[in-house]
């Protein structure tokens, strides 16, 4: 039964696989077909005819001017160009200067300006204004008392020996009666 | 050596300051005259596959060499012009026809009959086979785009899988693959369309 299906599925795929197949013959036929298709009569003719009318301007580089033969030499065309060139400056400062009007001469008007506030920083001045704050008074701090002179017995050695507190008594030595009366 | 860079190594030669501007000129008509007679069929063919239509092919052929009378300079840096001038009729051609899906569409079936080849068929048979190739090229138009390139591409023998990958500007790799899906989309299609009929 199983071997039966497993047969007639393998015959299924391959008829698949050649319908397949035929059907990607068939297409690639016709995509072949029209890859060998002939060019038109004179195409070649035609094509040349429209390049030789195309615009010529851009088979040499682009020029501002067309040298006659006689320039040939480098030399000599960047001498001819200097000398158009000074021929064309003279001409238009001469023209320039024919056109120029005849002003008389005035005296300089003088112009009252406000002194100048110097700033530090170079901005904006202040015009000598000063700002003073509206502040509520604050608290008057009285200056601090001295602190008030230490017994003399702290300073002999024996007696702060004596008074250093110890774990065991925080009371110190007064609290343990009779210990130090030896 | 082909003929066309015989005529563009001698053009190298002469394009030399020392050289007359007219003998130049004369060299490089001669070059592009080679060009023209070498590869306008090729182009052509290329440029109708996608466009199918003869006057708009012919159109694109002319764009292209003139594009390439105005590239001449870059010439000489060209290592395969025939790969080269197929990219630029290529790019012409895809450029038209994404332009043009603004218009409606014309019916091939006509055009594909009167075209293509169709020797030892009656005018019954030859208007079945007509219909049969337009069915498929509706099919080839309804795949992705990368696909139906590589697979329109795939139909001129004389390119190969390194030549379509250059022209298409993608890797071999990629051509195989995508050609691979394109031939597998397609036979769903026309397997799909026999089965509802």
């Amino acid at each position: 039964m199983n071997r039966e299906q497993g047969t007639g599925s393998r015959e299924q795929g391959a008829g698949n696989r050649e319908q397949a197949a035929a059907s990607s013959s068939d297409f690639e036929l016709t995509l072949r077909l029209l890859a060998r298709l002939s060019a038109p009569e004179g195409l070649e003719e035609r094509v040349e005819a429209s390049l030789r009318a195309a615009p010529r301007a851009t088979t040499s580089p682009a020029r501002i001017l067309r040298w006659p033969v006689a320039l040939e030499n480098s030399w000599v065309r960047a001498a001819a160009a200097a000398a158009i060139l000074a021929v064309m400056l003279g001409g238009g400062w001469g023209v320039y200067s024919l056109v120029q009007p005849v002003r008389p001469l005035q005296p300089a008007r003088a112009v009252a300006a406000p002194p100048h506030l110097a700033t530090p920083g170079g901005g904006f001045s202040n015009a000598g204004a000063m700002r003073t704050p509206h502040t509520l008074n604050g608290p008057v701090v009285a200056p601090q008392s001295k602190p008030e002179a230490k017994p003399a017995a702290h300073s002999s050695g024996k007696a702060l020996h004596r008074a250093q507190p110890t774990a065991a008594s925080e009371d110190g030595p007064a609290a343990i009666p009779g210990r130090y009366d030896k | 050596m082909s003929a066309g860079e015989a005529v563009f190594s001698g053009w190298m030669k002469i394009a030399d300051k020392t050289v007359p501007e007219t003998a130049r000129q004369h060299a490089e008509e001669d070059a592009l005259a080679a060009l023209v007679s070498q590869y306008a069929a090729t182009l052509y063919r290329v440029a109708y596959s996608v466009l199918r239509n003869s006057s708009d092919a012919e159109d694109a052929v002319q764009e292209a060499f003139l594009r390439v009378l105005r590239h001449r300079d870059t010439l000489s840096e060209v290592r395969d012009q025939r790969v080269w001038l197929i990219r630029i009729v290529w790019n012409i051609v895809l450029d038209r026809k994404r332009r043009a899906k603004t218009r409606p569409e014309t019916d091939d079936v006509s055009e594909l009959a009167r075209v293509l080849p169709a020797k030892g068929l009656n005018a019954e048979q030859r208007a079945a086979a007509a219909e049969q190739h337009a069915h498929v090229l509706a099919c080839v138009e309804q795949l992705p785009a990368k696909e139906r390139q590589v697979l329109m591409l795939s139909a001129f023998e004389e390119l190969t899988s390194v030549e379509i990958a250059a022209v298409a500007g993608i890797t071999e790799s990629s051509v195989r693959s995508r050609l691979f899906r394109a031939r597998n989309l397609m036979a769903e299609m026309l397997h799909h369309t026999r089965s509802v009929r």
